[in-house]
């Protein structure tokens, strides 16, 4: 009970780093049907950046540091990588882009700080609390309320503020949107900003408790992505739910079985979603087919 | 107000309209009429830049707006309430009609009271003031159309473009539909006006275009159209 007890904990915070990854999918998809494929690779990027930059500032001050990076990075994938694809309805050109410039990401990224992993340090104690026997550390608590306030903030941005409400109409009705005088194609670059900013942000949580590097964006970008998948690309909530739901069999499985299958039972989660409720276990948007 | 001149335009390498010219002086309301498919829609798109032209002249209050992005032209004070309602489905009564006045409320058009205006469309649309917290894509039809024409309203607009008002309604919602358009008419609003209903628009209307296959066919004051003998054999008589 005890260990099963602490398992669910540890599963909880990589659940909620998947959960806000998955959430900067969503945001994009909303605004223009598309999808960065680099995301992983802006994580990896807000995260090295932090690296570099809280040597100099300390960890608090280098997170508006850092989401500012992020917001530029995302524009600058949406400029180069979304745009053109946007305007000519190209199905599949915005995919080999985002993918074109993870990659091209990721080589800047080991020419920059070298291939391999490095260690974050930590703004909080790295000693865990203990409550009634689990273990936890602080900077995973960080995680949980980081993670669940960004997101907040964004809901609260989309509902309160005009702008907002200008993202939301643009989601709508892209068309209609226009008409009422909103600028679409800035709402879309926008959003892409707002989307590597929550990655960035999701980098720096994370990187105190594992160990951050150029490799650090792929897998977590692709569970992410198998988490918009299975809490759906439309439904907020859904991608909390599903990322809870993977991080926390990932740490079972490891435990239970072996942590070489620790990948499997999301992956089938993923497999039995598509087949069987391709929308997600919350969404009512469909990816479309191509 | 609004001028249209030769345009031309259509979707992809279809031509639609052939050398469309239209002119909508400034406090009047002007119908453009014609059967399925003849390009009404097509011109209401060109002229407020949701699709390219592909020659010809269109000009808002003086100022050239050919080929500008429909954002911009709804900064320039144009407004249109296009065909099939297009409401945001997922955002309440109030936050549509607050995205019809966004041009004011963000500075790029002269903001004015917008918290009057509201209350002015739930005046005109009594239907809407009911629903303001309802997500618009729970609206009935006839109410997704008040919320779509109050919508455009929003911007003050220099020019109003109406796509179809009365698409769907039932006759006593089409005929409320119209007292609002005669009520905007006499507030001097300056409208230009597509139907179905040719001889209802020609009542209601100071001068009308009637477009056939991309082309206009025929133009002149309402009255005088109404009472045109081509006009009424392929308009009127088969609308009602
Ligand atoms: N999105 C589109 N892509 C291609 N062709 C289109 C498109 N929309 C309209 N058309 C074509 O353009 C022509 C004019 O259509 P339009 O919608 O302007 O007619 P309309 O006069 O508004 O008709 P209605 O009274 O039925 O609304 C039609 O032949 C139509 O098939
Ligand atoms: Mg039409």
């Amino acid at each position: 009970m005890q260990i099963l007890a602490q398992l669910i904990a540890s599963g909880i915070a990589v659940g909620m780093i998947y959960g806000v990854i998955a959430f900067g999918y969503q945001l994009t998809f909303a605004t223009s049907k598309t999808l960065n494929f680099g995301q992983g690779e802006a994580l990896m990027l807000g995260s090295l950046v932090g690296l570099t930059v809280v040597s100099f500032t300390g960890y608090w001050i280098m997170l508006p540091i850092v989401l500012a990076f992020g917001l530029v990075q995302g524009a600058v994938v949406e400029r180069l990588g979304v745009r053109q694809a946007i305007r000519t309805k190209s199905e599949a050109g915005w995919i080999m882009a985002t993918i074109a410039l993870g990659i091209i990401f990721k080589n800047l990224a080991e020419n920059i700080w070298g291939r391999d992993a490095l260690k974050f340090p930590s703004p909080l104690p790295e000693a865990p609390l203990s409550f009634m026997g689990v273990n936890v550390l602080p900077m995973e608590v960080v995680i949980v309320f980081g993670a669940l306030a960004m997101m907040l903030l964004v809901e609260v941005f989309n509902r309160r503020s005009i702008y907002g409400k200008a993202v939301v109409a643009t989601a709508n009705d892209r068309d209609a949107a226009g008409l009422m005088g909103i600028n679409t194609s800035l709402v879309i670059t926008f959003s892409y900003s707002l989307s590597s900013m929550t990655a960035a942000f999701a980098g720096v949580l994370v990187a105190p408790v594992t160990l951050t590097g150029a490799a650090m964006g792929g897998a977590l970008g692709l569970k992410a992505f198998a988490v918009a998948i299975i809490g759906g690309l439309s439904s907020g909530m859904g991608v909390v739910v599903g990322g809870l739901i993977l991080g926390i069999t990932e740490t079972l499985t490891g435990y239970y079985i072996s942590t070489g299958y620790k990948d499997v039972p999301g992956l089938v989660l993923l497999l039995l979603v598509l087949s069987f409720k391709p929308s997600g276990l919350f969404g009512s948007a469909t990816i479309k087919k191509v | 107000m609004l001028k249209v001149e030769n345009l031309v335009a259509g979707y992809g390498k279809v031509q639609v309209l052939h050398d469309v010219s239209l002119h909508v002086p400034q406090g009047t309301l002007v119908t453009l009429i014609g059967s399925n498919g003849a390009g009404k829609t097509t011109t209401l798109r060109a002229v407020s830049g949701m699709i390219a032209t592909q020659s010809g002249r269109i000009t808002l209050n003086g100022a050239e707006i050919t080929g500008l992005a429909p954002h911009a032209i709804t900064r320039g004070g144009l407004a249109h309430s296009p065909e099939g309602r297009r409401v945001f489905p997922t955002l309440p009564v109030a936050d549509n009609l607050l995205l019809g006045a966004f041009t004011r409320v963000t500075g790029s058009r002269p903001k004015g009271d917008v918290a009057r205006d509201l209350e002015r469309m739930y005046a005109l649309f009594p239907r809407l003031a009911e629903r303001r917290a309802q997500l618009a894509g729970t609206l009935s039809g006839g109410e997704q159309q008040m919320l779509a024409m109050a919508r455009a309203l929003m911007l003050n607009p220099l020019v109003l473009l109406l796509d179809e008002p009365s698409m769907g309604l039932a006759p006593r919602l089409v005929e409320e539909v119209f007292a609002i358009i005669a009520r905007l008419k006499s507030e001097r609003v300056t409208m230009l006006l597509v139907e179905q209903f040719a001889a209802a628009a020609l009542d209601v209307a100071d001068f009308g275009y009637v477009l056939e296959n991309g082309r206009v066919s025929a133009s002149g004051p309402a009255a005088r159209l109404k009472d045109d003998p081509a006009v009424r054999a392929a308009y009127l008589g088969a609308a009602h």
